[in-house]
């Protein structure tokens, strides 16, 4: 019954946070409950075990279920330490949705399912207030929708080998299409709030959705695993330097951090491209950073982006080190694992990722200066999430062991 | 029937492509969610064939209840979208017959041209009502696509995408160019 609560209770508190808007400690009380409720409910389930209660399956793999803990856990630093514009109440509204669909697409037992929760929150956040049209916030999730429908399609049907093939391309289409990366970047306007933007897709549902459509690809083209990561490896690359001369070089700060998640983003299908155990580990290794510190950093930066004063204090030059993958955080444990599984697989693959990774280092300076000065709840925000970031670096593998790996 | 029907989702999903109003919007939502319906009793899902009836027969009936009254099939100006319904028909009539072989060829047909159709729809269209009925379609279609298996998916899909596309049904956009 685990899987099933973890979806009901976030999404009830998600309800409950909106109903009671106008009552904010009430809402932040009572959604702030249901949602811990449902977070239980995923600590203790065993991964890997089907639940029918209700009369369908319900299953939730290791590593989605680590990274749902972590996007919970991300959620619970961001409220308890809010920036002082942003209401508690709304920021539970929005994540306990997104945790709910989260949890919902973890255990999908079909691809189908996964296609219709993408479909419903695309849905639900393209309603929502926002400066982007309806239409365009529509855009994205529903050409991935799309892809993955035309790719679960042309893999259930007999006929030539090439329909496995284009199963294959639009699978991966797909993902990249509902990520936000390249070659399917969502549009992004600074001036609009995190929840309505395409970070969510990127940061938060972004990593559990990936590993759950990859978990079904298994099942829908096992004949196509070696092309399916040989675009995702490619596609990974592209992303890597797109993602961070982009960060580096844009005019706007908010659109330097949102390409640093896509540049992230390539070292992560990199990793589960490869296909190898430590292409997996470093994979989530940096699926974890970005959802427990990079996307905090991001929102605590909003307010120094917004009145426009950087910092060059300690504080900024620690997240900058984190943000590149500096030892002794996640991400260098990351990028280790990276290079030794690119080695194993093909070696001038490596010495392209070793080049790659060089390029984090501008604009990480950057991101980590528009930081600004953290003061109170954001300075201890920030403190927290380079904590977490190097404990996971320091120590690897409770993290991966958490994970299935 | 079962070919009839599948040309039904088709002129479901071709008079949404075709209409601004909202009239026209719910008679190419029930008319896509009855042939969807049909193929599903057809293929032994009862369940997931009374699923699709009701949540895609009542999302109709809310669409039919908001949006401009009109019925707007056709205005000026829709030739190329005349055009993508009858290419993106044949396109899906020649992938299920003759790419796609086995046996279920007018359900792969019904359901390749509701995705493609509601697809290019989304990606095209700014108005919000047109593209929530086009949203609610393609939900239908996706569930379509999980029947097309040979072991089958069970009613769950079928569930999945009637309550989605109920759901929708009832969103209004809050954006700046909101209903």
């Amino acid at each position: 019954m685990e899987p099933e609560l973890a979806i009901a209770l976030p999404a009830a508190g998600s309800a409950c946070a909106a109903m009671l808007k106008t009552r904010p400690k009430a809402a932040v009380v009572s959604a702030a409950s249901l949602g811990l409720a449902g977070v239980a409910a995923i600590v203790v389930y065993a991964p890997g075990s089907t639940s029918e209660q209700l009369g369908f399956a319900f299953s939730v793999s290791a590593e989605s279920r680590a990274l749902v803990i972590a996007a919970a856990a991300a959620l619970a630093l961001v409220v308890a330490l809010a920036p002082l514009l942003v209401e508690r109440a709304t920021l539970l509204t929005w994540g306990l949705a997104g945790l709910s669909g989260m949890v919902a697409i973890a255990a999908a037992t079909s691809i189908e399912i996964v296609i219709l929760v993408v479909l419903a929150l695309a849905a639900l956040q393209a309603a929502a207030p926002g400066k982007r049209p309806f239409a365009t916030r529509l855009r994205g999730p529903v050409l991935a929708a799309t892809l993955l429908a035309v790719a679960a399609a042309a893999a259930r049907s007999d006929g030539p080998s090439i329909l496995s093939r284009l199963a294959a391309v639009a699978l991966v289409a797909g993902l990249f299409a509902a990520l936000g990366a390249m070659p399917y970047i969502h549009e992004f306007d600074a001036e609009e709030r995190t929840a309505t933007s395409p970070v969510p897709w990127m940061a938060f549902i972004g990593p559990v959705m990936v590993l759950a459509v990859l978990t079904q690809a298994r099942a829908l083209v096992p004949s196509e695993g070696a092309a399916v990561g040989a675009m995702m490896i490619a596609l990974g690359l592209i992303n890597m330097l797109w993602g961070s001369v982009a960060s580096w070089r844009t005019e706007g700060g908010a659109a330097a951090w949102h390409y640093s998640f896509m540049a992230d983003w390539g070292l992560a299908l990199c990793g589960l491209g490869l296909a190898i155990a430590d292409g997996r580990r470093a994979a989530v290794l940096v699926l974890l950073g970005i959802v427990l510190s990079r996307l905090p950093l991001y929102l605590w930066s909003r307010q120094a982006l917004r009145e426009k004063r950087p910092n060059d204090r300690p504080i900024n030059l620690l997240a900058s080190a984190m943000l590149a993958g500096a030892a002794p955080f996640a991400g260098f444990a990351a990028r280790v694992l990276l290079l030794r599984g690119a080695t194993q697989l093909y070696w001038p693959l490596a010495l392209v990722i070793g080049l790659g990774l060089l390029l984090w280092l501008p604009p990480s300076l950057r991101l980590g200066r528009s930081l600004g000065l953290p003061r109170g709840r954001q300075a201890w925000g920030v403190g927290i999430a380079l904590a977490v970031n190097a404990a996971i670096g320091l120590y690897p593998q409770p993290f991966l062991s958490l994970a299935g790996l | 029937m079962i070919v009839a029907a599948a040309f039904t989702a088709w002129l479901g999903a071709a008079v949404i492509v075709l209409s601004d109003g909202r009239r026209a919007l719910a008679i190419g939502l029930a008319l896509t969610a009855a042939a969807f319906s049909a193929l599903a009793w057809a293929g032994g899902e009862h369940l997931a064939a009374a699923a699709i009836f009701v949540g895609g027969g009542a999302a109709a009936v809310l669409r039919s209840q908001t949006g401009d009254d009109v019925w707007g099939v056709m205005p000026p100006g829709s030739t190329p979208r005349l055009i993508l319904s009858l290419a993106g028909g044949l396109l899906a009539l020649w992938i299920a017959t003759s790419l796609m072989t086995g046996p279920g060829a007018p359900a792969r047909f019904a359901a390749l041209s509701v995705l493609g159709l509601m697809g290019a729809r989304i990606l095209t269209e700014t108005k919000p009502p047109a593209l929530l009925t086009a949203l609610s379609a393609l939900a239908l279609s996706v569930a379509m696509v999980s029947g097309m298996s040979g072991a089958g998916a069970g009613p769950s899909p079928y569930i999945a995408a009637a309550v989605v596309a109920l759901g929708v049904s009832v969103v209004h956009a809050a954006g700046p160019d909101g209903a």
